[in-house]
């Protein structure tokens, strides 16, 4: 019945994007306002619309109601409330759902604002944000339908939505359960951020297309999007993080980040988006990059829905892959028919798309943002290559190959380090015209500290030339970062005569955008320390012990003292090691590596047993283990120096995105107020 | 001519497109999709189901042999895919093995083991542990086990004398017994 009910309002809610696009067109054609008006409200119902069908595929699931499949194959009656909930997305139909949801949330939202400017994108906009969410309703509709059921026909059972002929239902009284590796907290929040993230772009791309099609080509449309971009931003660069972190605590590596397609598929558009919103400032302060910003927007929302195709298809093999389906043939028709008209469109418009003005020198900001947008480009260009390869290898040997971390690393490193080097030189550089000797002179002071910083690390015995590099890189950017601060927070006090901590806050909230990006750069900055640690310094080792034997690691002992091997309640069977870690002779507590067997997946996972500081984490693994403990038990040791900086500078840049990204007081608004409040002062006067 | 004067004749005619600029935009973004429709297709094309062809399987054993299954035409073969670290695997380890001695005098069927995803000295030991003997080697770069599309171990591929898949047994077998079953009918 709920069953029903939702597939139904699913169903409604496509014919509802359906109607929107048709008004919204034919709206613009005929110059009915009333149409477009129309298509708005369409738009406007799809979120809530949504909402119900939402709600009635969590209901299914927490209350066990096993008779549809999806709720089989995610549930079981041993799991926790909040994991059946979040089960939601633990599979393709559910995931799908919930990305409808979200995407129907942003394009509701949009549909809000007051339009009164801007009242030509409008149609466009929703033309664009409509065909994305009926796209996706098409694909839940017809071909991954989180309400099938189960039905006993004569010949066998099967899965399907409307009863077929001369069956039964069948109500399973358990299900099989949520994947374990997805039983993670990490990877409960991981999934919806990156789609956050996914969906938001989808509303500058709105907004770039209506732009491409009214051929209204000044600035606009990047002001309009400008917070939207960042709040995309900002929830794919959580997914990532929190991506990593969970790859680092479930996947049992040793790392956060094994450059997997998937991976590289929510990557891409995050290098596109962070280029993106680099080089929209350019066009904003001086009329450049026009089309390389249309191109950018396109590219980004291109590759949010390629990366989700190679996700979903399983064209590509990875760790993420989900499970084969029939989605492919339609995914790929969406993604040609965008494509091909997102260019069309663009090529249409190129020659409106004139930049205003010329660039003047080499070493202006706008031409050092050029720079940082081809080095953006270029990791996106491995990323992309190593991914198709193993499709073309294919094609023309018929050998899969697929590239692995090495190529990436040896590929990205050059141009990660000439970003970072850059996040250094460009916050000094002075827009239109900058010499050698103009930013010589801003820079030199930052650059003293660096080379001091360099110098103690030096003495601290450090002879890596990468890591050297490195760290001289961080402590130049760093510095730089906090003399831009510095400088301006002293320079205000003077001249307004507040106290520092005041003069920081004003110019700080008076400049969001500003120091919200060199905070974000800062927590770039953070995250460089922990990559440096561990991509340099990891160091690893394995040994079979027997309880009281020990292995030694960068200074550390681990000895094992014993196992336990237990059944949980949740169904799962636990190898528990008890380890001691002591460093110098100095005893520093137990560590608990474990392996878990889930029955019913007949699945093995490996927790690690970490010790964590900020100067480095100690991850130790059970790899394997005897019935009889005394036999002993094989440990994988890793040093992850360091590490820990990744995670606090991912919180640091997040904070840096939300101050970037807060809201500033509408100067419309605003100045109504102020025309108001003279008003009342020269009445009351 | 200077630069300067370049400029101001490219700021007072606005600059068309070249024609080949936007042919071959086209043609590279059609090439990349044609691409991505032929791996889609590949993948569509699913798993080598009972009754197609197998393709030439090479696997290199832990003794350093090679051997091709075409080399071994004209008999049944028994691809088994298992791991050291796969406890379902360990059930029908020694079942394999005792049915691989039931049908070994015969000449008419070959056993072959391909650790998945697994090192050499756990695959090693496992072998030993469950006294296994016939030939077995690491699916190196997960070859084989891409070609059938498995979803796990134990899986094990049964090809008939005519080189065509004759029967699938996903997960463990249950007793020595079902895998002499399954093998008996295709030997002729």
């Amino acid at each position: 019945m709920i069953a029903s009910f939702g597939f139904g309002v699913l169903v409604l809610t496509f014919l509802v994007s359906l109607y929107g696009i048709g008004a919204a067109v034919y709206g613009v054609r005929s110059g009915k306002a009333a149409w477009v008006e129309s298509a708005r409200h369409a738009q406007q119902l799809t979120f809530p619309l949504v909402s119900l069908a939402a709600g009635a595929l969590v209901y299914l699931l927490v209350t066990g109601h096993y008779e549809v499949s999806f709720v089989y194959s995610v549930t079981s009656n041993a799991m926790p409330l909040y994991l059946k909930i979040t089960s939601w997305w633990g599979g393709q139909a559910g995931s799908l759902t919930f990305w409808i949801w979200l995407l129907s949330a942003f394009t509701t939202a949009v549909t809000l604002r007051r339009w009164e400017r801007d009242r030509e994108f409008l149609p466009w906009v929703i033309v664009v944000s409509l065909v994305t969410v009926a796209f996706f309703l098409a694909l839940v509709i017809f071909f991954e339908n989180p309400f099938n059921r189960f039905w006993a026909t004569p010949t066998g059972e099967v899965e399907a939505f409307f009863q077929p002929a001369n069956s039964v239902p069948i109500f399973p009284s358990d299900g099989r359960g949520l994947n374990p590796l997805l039983r993670h907290p990490g990877m409960i929040i991981h999934p919806p951020m990156l789609y956050l993230g996914f969906v938001s772009f989808v509303i500058p791309f709105a907004f770039a297309i209506a732009a491409l099609v009214t051929g209204r080509t000044d600035d606009r449309w990047i002001r309009l999007t400008r917070r939207w971009t960042l709040v995309a931003w900002l929830f794919l660069s959580l997914g990532l993080v929190l991506g990593g972190r969970w790859a680092y605590d479930v996947l049992g590596w040793g790392g956060y980040w094994g450059w997997d397609p998937v991976e590289i598929a929510a990557f891409m558009p995050w290098l596109s988006g962070t280029a993106f919103l680099h080089s929209v400032m350019i066009q904003e302060k001086r009329g450049l990059f026009k089309r390389w910003n249309m191109v950018l927007i396109i590219l980004t929302y291109c590759l949010v829905i390629f990366g989700t195709f190679l996700t979903r298809s399983g064209v590509l093999s990875s760790v993420h892959a989900f499970a084969q389906s029939a989605i492919g043939p339609m995914f790929f028709g969406f993604i040609g028919v965008m494509f091909i008209l997102s260019l069309a469109l663009l090529l249409y418009r190129w020659t409106d798309l004139e930049a205003e003005g010329h660039m003047h020198s080499l070493l202006s900001r706008e031409s050092l943002f050029l720079f940082n947008n081809l080095l953006f480009m270029g990791i996106l260009v491995v990323c992309f290559s190593g991914v198709i390869f193993p499709l073309v290898s294919e094609l023309l040997t018929g050998q899969k190959v697929t590239v692995g971390p090495p190529f990436y690393e040896r590929a990205t490193a050059p141009l990660f380090v000439g970003l970072l080097f850059l996040m250094g030189v460009a916050p000094l550089s002075a827009w239109g015209h900058s010499t050698i000797r103009t930013l010589g002179r801003a820079l030199w002071k930052p650059a003293l500290v660096s080379v001091v910083v360099l110098g103690l690390v030096l003495l601290a015995g450090v002879r890596s030339f990468g890591a050297l590099l490195g760290f001289w890189l961080v402590a130049f950017t760093a510095s730089v970062t906090l003399y831009e601060y510095g400088r301006a927070v002293l320079a205000r006090a003077r001249r307004t005569g507040e106290n520092l901590w005041m003069a920081f806050w004003n110019l700080a909230g008076r400049n969001r955008r500003r120091y919200g990006g060199y905070t974000i750069h800062l927590g770039i900055v953070l995250m460089a320390i922990g990559i440096i640690g561990i991509e340099i310094f990891q160091q690893e080792t394995q040994g079979t012990l027997k309880a009281g034997d020990s292995i030694q690691l960068a200074g550390y002992t681990v000895t094992y003292r014993k196992l336990d091997e237990f059944d949980a309640p949740d169904g799962r069977n636990v190898a528990r090691a008890v380890v001691d870690v002591s460093r110098g002779g100095r005893y520093l507590g137990e560590l608990h590596p474990r392996r878990d067997y889930y029955y019913a997946s007949q699945q093995p996972m490996t927790i690690p047993g970490v010790r964590s500081t900020l100067e480095d984490d100690l991850y130790v693994l059970l790899v394997d283990w005897r019935p009889i403990s005394a036999e002993g038990a094989t440990f994988k040791v890793f040093h992850n120096p360091l590490v820990n900086w990744v995670w606090i500078g991912g919180i640091w840049l997040i904070f840096g995105t939300l101050v970037a990204a807060w809201p500033d007081r509408d100067p419309e608004v605003e100045q109504a107020r102020t025309v108001g409040r003279e008003r009342l002062a020269r009445q009351t006067a | 001519m200077d630069r300067g004067e370049v400029m101001s004749v490219s700021e007072t005619t606005p600059r068309r497109l070249p024609t080949v600029v936007i042919v071959l935009a086209f043609v590279l973004l059609l090439g990349f999709l044609a691409l991505i429709a032929w791996g889609l297709r590949r993948s569509m094309s699913g798993p080598i189901s009972v009754g197609d062809r197998v393709p030439d399987i090479q696997m290199i054993t832990f003794d350093g042999q090679t051997i091709h299954s075409r080399d071994l035409a004209g008999k049944v073969i028994v691809v088994n895919f298992w791991a050291s670290w796969c406890k379902p695997c360990e059930q029908e380890a020694r079942e394999l093995e005792e049915a691989y001695q039931y049908f070994k005098d015969s000449g008419k069927v070959v056993f072959l083991g391909l650790a998945y995803v697994d090192t050499e000295p756990n695959s090693k030991a496992y072998l030993e542990k469950f006294g296994i003997t016939y030939p077995n080697g690491p699916d190196l770069r997960t070859t084989v086990s891409q070609m059938f599309r498995i979803r796990g171990v134990p899986e094990t591929y049964i090809i008939g004398s005519d080189g065509r898949l004759a029967a699938v047994k996903i997960g463990p077998f249950q007793s020595t017994q079902e895998i002499i079953q399954t093998i008996q009918p295709l030997i002729h």
